[in-house]
């Protein structure tokens, strides 16, 4: 049961990683989108309406990250082209999105799809214990794992991190050395979606393996959540993911096996648990926060 | 004083190229124009999204019109909506004027429901109907207040963003209202769906005469004039709006910041839970799973079309309402899906934040 719980924390985690994963990119360059929920959602649907249609899951990835890019360049546009409240325009885009995939949405529901499949690693899945955990999973988990330290590494090692880093600690430093700020955040802000979108398309065509209205049920906001208790740092996202995808799994292991639990009430856990994880960590953790996000944190403008 | 400015306005104009209309009722004529164009904006675009999913969308927008503005019932239906929507969207309101975000009307409203199904639940054998409803009353507010608290709290202690705490809380709100229903406080009577057991007849809200209004959309009304007043008129509301303008100048005048955003934040929670307490007495009578849907998502919507003005938001809650109830109307007549209005409403919002740079709140 165990093993069975710690496999479900990084299939169930995979998602709110690479969401949190596109959320750090984006709040290191300054922008914070709470859109990141609407990304997921339209990549939740973009990706299993591309798989519905050619039958290669692997463009329902590239669908899904397409439709997440796209919610958060209208991000960028209003935040960063017209300096909108950065919360409003997160928050309208969720509710935009929640509205665009019920409209589009609706011929998908219970439709059939070719979705993503196991793929044991061969050798390290006989691994006992080790193997069912980590080499037992579709390509998405995989791809995961070497997603977040790539993204480390370019966040923190190279010139293209460097310039991102610098949008969201001091923007006038780039302005000074010739750098326009508009030009990397937008990239940050819609590089992010992008992976929120990759996010929400691993939940509806490698997890649930169907479509529903509103299926990301808040897991871009936990995301969102995640990114300041991992203090901005990609691989601290990795950890963090699976502890809330541990969360989820535990509702549907505790019911296989037979045990009464309230469903709802797991449901509640994840919620609960992130809070309860901020109000414990968050006061050393926003010590790390970039300072350009700090002021938007701090004083929002509210026109 | 604007009205001095008129009476000025011709003597000067004889000598002065054609007198500039009072700044006043120039920024009011803006805000109408950006209104009326952010509106026909959201229908356009919502327009090609309805054409793109293979439906007509002027047969949709003459479903809309025909079933939505023209029949009799239907004006009562969208003030039905309004009420809780202007309520919640004051929570916004009010915490916004200090520069917070509260985007946890959803999570309020639904808890200040639980609060007041809760003492109905207890108390109807034993207590009289009003003594009941007053305590609903008290109990939604302090709810929605306490929920509000959370976030206001680890925004003043731990100093995390009460944007990100007040969503999480909207879906703890949500499953333990979902974990009520469909455990404890089921109606064993219930078919079909799992709710609550209704509200007793004698403490339902009562309606005006003759109509289907009830007290609690004029409840929305005395709030709404209440915290304009609080907000413009007062010394609290006053303070507030340095804290918005700058935390750090109102902390070296020596203002009371942290009891401030606290009393905002508690303000905003209570307004909702308020809400959430006219929701159950005086519309749905039950908690069922849909309690409340995304009136808190629209409430804050309203709030920042209405730029967090008590007055102008009774009548962008009214606007959100009636696309909301035309939601319904849209369902039965092109068999679009009724969130789809979403779409609509997330689009009008989108264009008043795009076209409006950023600018202080004025009163």
């Amino acid at each position: 049961m165990i093993i069975d719980i710690l496999a479900g924390a990084v299939r169930g985690g995979t998602s709110i990683m690479y969401a949190g994963l596109g959320e750090t990119i984006s709040e290191r360059g300054g922008v914070i989108n709470l859109g990141t929920e609407g990304a997921m959602l339209l990549g939740a649907l973009g990706g299993y309406a591309v798989t519905a249609e050619t039958g290669n899951p692997w463009l329902g990835v590239l669908g899904g990250a397409l439709a997440g890019a796209l919610l958060s360049l209208v991000h960028a546009v209003l935040v960063v082209s017209r300096r909108a409240n950065q919360f409003a325009s997160g928050l309208t885009l969720y509710f935009l999105a929640l509205g665009v995939t019920s409209l589009f949405g609706v011929s998908y529901v219970s439709r059939q799809i070719n979705a993503f499949t196991p793929v044991p690693v061969p050798g390290l899945s006989e691994i006992p214990g080790l193997g069912p955990i980590l080499f037992d999973h579709d390509p998405l988990v995989y791809v995961a794992y070497v997603a977040a330290p790539v993204i480390w590494w370019v966040l923190f090692r190279t010139r293209v991190g460097l310039l991102v880093r610098t949008a969201g600690e001091r923007s006038e430093a780039l302005e000074v050395n010739g750098y326009s700020v508009r030009a990397v955040r937008y990239c940050a802000t819609v590089a992010g979606g992008a992976l929120a979108g990759i996010g929400g398309a691993h939940i509806s065509i490698a997890y649930a393996n169907s479509w529903f209205e509103n299926m990301i049920a808040g897991r871009g906001f936990i995301a969102v959540a995640l990114v300041i208790f991992a203090m901005w740092n990609p691989v601290r996202i990795m950890a963090g993911a699976y502890l809330f995808g541990a969360a989820l799994s535990l509702a549907s292991v505790l019911q296989t096996s037979g045990i009464a639990v309230n469903q709802f009430a797991l449901n509640a856990v994840p919620f609960v648990l992130t809070l309860v994880v901020l109000a414990i960590l968050g006061r050393r953790t926003m010590l790390a926060a970039p300072d350009e996000l700090l002021k938007v944190f701090d004083n929002s403008r509210t026109t | 004083m604007s009205q001095e400015v008129t009476k000025e306005a011709p003597a000067s104009a004889a000598a002065a190229p054609p007198a500039e209309p009072p700044r006043r009722v120039r920024v009011r004529g803006a805000a109408l124009l950006r209104w009326v164009g952010a509106l026909i904006a959201g229908l356009v675009v919502f327009g090609a999204f309805v054409l793109a999913n293979g439906a007509d969308p002027f047969a949709v927008y003459a479903d809309i019109w025909t079933s939505t503005l023209t029949q009799p019932g239907q004006f009562q239906q969208i003030v039905l909506r309004a009420a809780p929507i202007a309520l919640a969207g004051l929570a916004v309101v009010v915490p916004a004027r200090a520069g917070l975000v509260n985007v946890g009307g959803e999570g309020q409203l639904i808890i200040g429901g639980v609060a007041a199904a809760g003492v109905a639940l207890w108390l109807t054998p034993v207590a009289s109907p009003w003594l009941i409803m007053l305590l609903m009353i008290l109990a939604a507010m302090a709810a929605g207040a306490a929920w509000a608290g959370i976030a206001a709290a680890m925004r003043l202690v731990v100093k995390v963003n009460e944007a990100v705490t007040t969503l999480l809380l909207n879906y703890v709100a949500l499953y333990s209202m979902l974990f009520l229903i469909l455990g404890p406080w089921k109606d064993p009577a219930a078919l079909g769906q799992s709710t609550s057991v209704e509200l007793n007849d004698a403490m339902k809200l009562p309606v005006f005469a003759g109509t289907a209004i009830h007290v609690g959309v004029a409840l929305a009304v005395v709030a709404a004039g209440a915290v304009w007043f609080a907000l413009t008129r007062t010394t609290w509301g006053f303070r507030l709006s340095v804290v918005g303008g700058n935390a750090e100048a109102a902390r070296r005048a020596g203002l009371p910041v942290v009891t401030l955003l606290l009393t905002a934040l508690l303000l905003g929670g209570a307004l909702a839970g308020l809400a959430g307490f006219i929701q159950f007495a005086g519309m749905e009578y039950k908690l069922r799973p849909t309690f409340g849907l995304t009136i808190g998502y629209v409430a804050f919507l309203a709030s920042w079309l209405s730029r967090h003005k008590p007055l102008p938001l009774l009548l962008a809650s009214l606007v959100l309402a009636a696309i909301a109830v035309s939601g319904n109307s849209l369902q039965i007549g092109s068999g679009l899906p009724a969130a789809s209005v979403n779409i609509l409403m997330g689009l009008v919002l989108l264009a008043v934040l795009g076209w409006t740079g950023p600018r202080k709140v004025r009163s």
